[in-house]
């Protein structure tokens, strides 16, 4: 009985060897062609329609080139930075790491390689790209990859229901300095309804039954969100240096207070508990129909404008009150990790994804305006298939406006200053404190003290 | 004779007091249903609505607040464009319209939509939205196959069921061996394997990749598996509690018989803890089958994900396809779930300890 | 004859010693394989700053002073504990009343033990998207459903004060779990206990008191053990609840009412890349825990029975 348990356990360990080697990877053999791994997951590319489109870009790549393969690595979104991170510390990074944001490019900024050498050795032509977008990938320390797409911002609005409010729709001219904050907030007003159909500026408006909002900014940040009010440092909370903290300038305390009385004195913007639900139930806040204005970028447009019930079109996002219009932007690009292994090969695939013939149907899959200039005409053709009805200059020119230093670019201690502006901004969207002047001053505080904790250490 | 008076008092009175033991007893269960019922109503109405969102489509996701029956609004088509029917009332006459246009004041253009071009200008609160039950069972099939179920799922038995019985065969073993024996350092060494549960698994996440990483183990399946046969200390502590329950006697009648402490577990123990075994393995099996944790760090191609890893797919990062989530799992409830069913049979067997004299 | 006995005596002594050590030998040989390597290496990043691209920096006690003035460090440890104290005895009383309700023999025993099992069956993910839509204050269920007694609901997950509330009462749907490992517990009762207490008229409360309670002491002491190891530990639920609501504030909850320490621990290791002072956090949960988890050790004497313990314990 002992003997034959023995041989039966014996046989499970040896079984279980076997098939996990038989479900493992492939052995590594000697082939020519060089691995160019391709981290999918710091951004949008995880939807189960993307990875397939990503597989058939692959194959494309791989059938055309001998001397590299390309394959893309689908990391769920949720986990990008523990897979990465193990990946990293196990010496096994990937080659490329993309679709990147701003954002993530800034959270694991000290991981990237600079690109400027590879540049610079073959004389890389960067004249195609947009100037703007090119620069938003220049930091003092490196240049982190060539630019691949862009996502201007602009209002998305709801025609119907400036149909039912007797509105004329926002103006589409870019020269329209009438077009500012102030006549933003009006017509949110009259767009917000409560359940007996009388809107905010009504005497006998009733606040706690609001059944339509006027405007909504809420899938930002508190950089995002303040990065349009024209501080001197845009959307970033810090001097040039590095040094100073600079959260409450003026200007962002006059944006967080516009923000604040726009939820708790006007109601024209939904506070936290109309954010609540939403992302559990995979719903937008524009696609219910029950929001008059969702200021929000061109990625928006894959997701939200399909299936509509309604008439939508989009607008320019309004002047500030210093008469400048900055209209937040993301950028997109593909990074080299340091330390990877054959990061020639990685720059070869990520000229490739970013070039004149295929950076198209890579923006396609990923939803952005190519970086490049020339292809903008097919590009526009794209958009008309995609999403009919709709006004695409605004989507172009918007892009003039974009704040530089951008919302989301690299600041020391990123992640940490990030956490702890969104959490004041949290104070002001769950009625906590609701006086800007105050969040953005602790706000400051906390943000000088990790920036000195982090200069402290510095050699 | 003591025995017998003492018998015949026991009959006497439990024969007094039977129907009143009998209400008690009926009363009991009365109650008890009761409260279950009452309990399992309010446990039932989440899954419910995982059930009814596991059929709705990206439109009715919209609906606020979340219908438990998936209704949609009706739409008809008019000049090209769907749009939602109403039942409306017109000089005193009800009749099915389209709202085609809203405008101020809370009004509405309607149409009829065998006459297009005759509008009527409606008060819209006046007026009922339709709606019908629409339920989407493509979702069903659509999750599964964009999750890859079949290859996820041999996937996910692989690990389960061989992790559960290195599980079983090592924690018994480890078990055993702390609560049965005297030895020096023994009641340390159990809270060192305690302690390994202490410290946050976060910490130790990296340094253990990197080790597995060096194995050549990354991306198979081998570090889901292979430390599951020597022990852990969950199921150790819960095996160690249910041997200690288990009188000494039954081991000393088998030291007696000439057993080796090895026997007695195999013969003694291990046949007096089934529930506690059966509780072991259909914990290891839930845990292994939603596990997402670890999988996700050493599983890098989707060949060799787990269930619990697809899952995450449809978490992505500007689409939450709430609906394609539940219904995946509520399919990937049904395995735990029937294991469950089918271990009942051991639990429902009490264990009568007979044969003991004092 | 004399002269053999105290011989007798050691080696039976050794030899016993030996087959526990053989017996403990799988879980002794994995731990140091698997275990106790990445334990050290964590101490030892605990007295370094590392930022996991480059070396690890020795500076010995820093991390730890650093700990100490952090705010977040005690609002965090607080929230924990707070959590604790609540959810922990609600959970563990409440699931053991259940299993003592199913544990009778009642019509349909078998259904209503799979209609209690079935929510700690569907994967975390899901659970915490249903509860976050469930807890939707303006179009979700609960709420509407407390209009109709009149009770005005509160933000739960968006209101700092409600939100542990509602994640204590999402934990509790959870219960199963404990749940049948009660059952396992009340199935190991020994029935002629039952029986001999009927007989002596005892009633069903009585019955429960001081046989019920009692003989499942080992499993109580269990989920005692673990349940505080575990909601020390809380993470999941709330970090699939919290993530993505960036005007809820995140991870962490509007105004940080949900900053439980493993969430503090998680940004700090992969998100603000202080993976050193992480591990310092993990290192003092540790402490933490076990010292709990000691006392409760300590204080089992007094409280648990065991049938089959050894002497000398």
């Amino acid at each position: 009985m002992k003997k034959n348990l023995f041989t039966i356990l014996t046989l499970i360990v040896l079984a279980s060897v076997l098939l996990s080697a038989c479900g493992g990877s492939a052995p590594a053999t000697a082939t020519e062609k060089k691995k160019v791994v391709i981290f999918v997951g710091m951004g949008t590319g995880t939807d189960p329609d993307q990875v397939d489109a990503q597989n058939q870009l692959a194959q494309k790549f791989n059938s055309t080139h001998d001397d590299i393969e390309i394959e893309f690595l689908i990391v769920p979104h949720e986990e990008y930075a523990t897979r990465y991170l193990a990946m990293l510390s196990g010496g096994n990074a990937p080659q490329l790491v993309g679709p990147n944001g701003i954002s993530t490019v800034a959270e694991f900024f000290d991981t990237w390689e600079d690109i400027t050498p590879y540049i610079e050795a073959e004389k890389y032509d960067l004249s195609d790209f947009y100037g703007p977008a090119v620069e938003l990938n220049q930091y003092p320390q490196k240049n982190t990859g060539l630019p691949l797409g862009l996502y201007p911002s602009y209002i998305y609005y709801n025609k119907d229901l400036f149909d039912a409010a007797g509105l004329d729709y926002p103006t589409h001219d870019f020269n329209d300095t009438s077009w500012n904050m102030d006549k933003l907030r009006d017509m949110a007003m009259q767009l917000t309804l409560d359940k007996n159909g009388k809107n905010a500026t009504d005497p006998d408006f009733d606040p706690t039954n609001i059944v339509q909002i006027g405007y909504d900014d809420s899938w930002d940040g508190m950089r995002g969100t303040l990065s349009t009010w024209g501080a001197e440092n845009v959307g970033r909370p810090t001097t040039a240096d590095y040094k100073t903290a600079v959260a409450n300038s003026p200007e962002w305390i006059q944006g967080l207070q516009w923000i604040s009385d726009g939820i708790w004195k006007d109601h024209f913007i939904g506070s936290a508990e109309v954010q609540a639900g939403r992302d559990s139930a995979g719903v937008d806040p524009f696609g219910p129909g029950t929001t008059g204005m969702f200021y929000s970028h061109t990625w928006f447009l894959a997701e939200g404008l399909h299936d509509l019930s309604f008439s939508a079109d989009i607008a320019p996002f309004p002047y500030n009150p210093k008469g400048e219009r900055v209209a937040r932007i993301d950028a997109d690009n593909f990074t080299i990790p340091k330390d990877a292994k054959n990061k020639q090969e990685a720059w070869e695939v990520m000229k490739w994804l970013t070039s004149p013939e295929i950076i198209v149907d890579v923006c396609r899959i990923y939803g952005c305006i190519p970086a490049r200039k020339s292809v903008q005409g097919k590009f526009l053709e794209q958009l008309k298939t995609d999403y009919p009805g709709i006004d695409y200059d605004v989507i172009f020119k918007s892009i003039d406006y974009l704040d530089n230093p951008n919302n989301e670019a690299w600041i020391p201690e990123w992640g940490k200053i990030e956490d702890t502006l969104n959490n004041s901004l949290s104070l002001v969207y769950t009625g906590t404190e609701t006086d800007a002047t105050k969040v953005l001053s602790d706000a400051n505080t906390e943000v000088q003290k990790i920036l000195d904790e982090y200069w402290a250490k510095q050699p | 004779m003591a025995e017998t008076i003492k018998t015949s008092t026991r009959s006497q009175s439990t024969r007094r007091s039977f129907s009143g033991i009998r209400t008690q007893s009926l009363l009991l269960k009365g109650i008890t249903t009761l409260l279950l019922a009452a309990g399992a109503a309010v446990i039932m109405i989440p899954f419910l609505y995982l059930l009814s969102t596991s059929v709705k489509d990206r439109d009715q996701l919209r609906q606020s607040p979340p219908p438990l029956i998936p209704m949609a609004g009706t739409t008809v088509e008019i000049n090209g464009q769907n749009e939602p029917l109403y039942q409306v009332t017109v000089n005193g006459k009800q009749t099915k319209m389209a709202l085609i246009k809203n405008r101020p004041g809370g009004m509405g253009l309607f149409v009829d939509p065998e006459n297009p071009d005759q509008t009527n200008e409606l008060v819209i609160a006046d007026q009922t939205p339709l709606k019908h039950l629409e339920i989407h069972w493509e979702n069903y099939p659509q999750a599964l196959q964009k999750m890859n179920f079949n290859r996820l799922l041999l996937n996910t038995l692989l690990i389960t069921f061989i992790g559960m019985a290195g599980m079983l065969f090592s924690c018994s073993l480890v078990a055993y061996g702390f609560s049965r024996f005297r030895a020096p350092g023994l009641n340390v060494l159990f809270i060192l394997l305690l302690s390994t549960i202490m410290l946050p698994s976060q910490v130790r996440l990296l340094p253990t990749y990197v080790f597995f990483a060096k194995l050549g183990w990354v991306d198979t399946l081998l570090p889901l598996i292979v430390p599951q046969f020597f022990a852990n200390a969950y199921d150790v502590f819960l095996l160690r509690q249910f041997f200690m329950t288990i009188p000494l006697e039954l081991d000393d009648a088998a030291k007696i018989d000439g057993a080796s402490p090895l026997q007695t577990l195999l013969y003694v123990i291990i046949p007096q803890s089934r529930p506690a075994l059966v509780s072991v393995a259909i914990f290891h099996f839930l845990f292994a089958w939603n596990d997402f944790y670890e999988p996700l760090i050493y599983l890098h191609s989707p060949e060799h994900w787990t269930l619990a890893v697809g899952l995450q797919t449809f978490n992505a990062l500007y689409a939450v396809n709430t609906n394609y989530i539940m219904a995946a799992s509520v399919i990937l409830i049904l395995p735990p779930i029937l294991l469950y069913f089918l271990a009942q049979r051991i639990f429902t067997q009490g264990v009568v300890f007979t044969g003991i004299k004092g | 004859m004399q002269s053999t006995r105290p011989h007798h005596r050691l080696s039976l002594a050794h030899r016993e010693a030996l087959w526990a050590y053989a017996f403990i030998s799988p879980w002794l040989i994995g731990f140091v394989i698997f275990t106790i390597g990445p334990m050290l290496a964590s101490l030892y990043f605990s007295f370094t700053d590392y930022d996991i691209v480059s070396s690890p920096e020795w500076i010995g006690l820093t991390n730890y002073i650093n700990l100490f003035h952090d705010e977040l460090f005690w609002h965090s440890l607080g929230i924990t504990l707070k959590f604790a104290l609540i959810a922990l005895p609600l959970n563990l009383i409440i699931s053991y009343l259940i299993a003592v309700l199913l544990n009778q023999n009642i019509a349909g025993r078998n259904i209503w033990r799979t209609v209690y099992f079935l929510p700690s069956v569907i994967a975390g993910v899901a659970v915490a998207l249903l509860w976050a839509r469930i807890f939707d204050p303006k179009y979700g269920v609960l709420n509407p459903f407390l209009e109709r007694f009149g009770i005005h609901g509160p933000g739960w997950f968006s209101d700092p004060h409600w939100a542990l509330s509602a994640l204590v009462i999402m934990s509790l749907w959870s219960v199963g779990g404990n749940i049948i490992l009660y059952l396992a517990g009340l199935q190991g009762v020994p029935t002629d206990l039952y029986d001999a207490a009927k007989v002596d008229g005892a009633t069903a409360w009585q019955r429960f008191r001081h046989v019920t309670i009692p003989m499942t002491t080992p499993v109580i002491f269990f989920n005692l053990v673990l349940g505080l190891i575990a909601t020390f530990q809380y993470f999941t639920e709330v970090y699939v609840i919290s993530v993505g609501n960036t005007v809820g504030g995140g991870l962490g909850g509007p105004a940080r009412s949900t900053l439980f320490y493993n969430i503090y621990l998680y940004q700090n290791a992969f998100k603000y890349f202080h993976m050193g002072y992480a591990s310092t956090m993990a290192w003092i949960l540790f402490v933490i825990v076990l010292v709990f988890t000691l006392l409760i050790f300590r204080s089992s004497n007094a409280w648990v029975y065991y049938e089959g313990q050894l002497r000398g314990r």
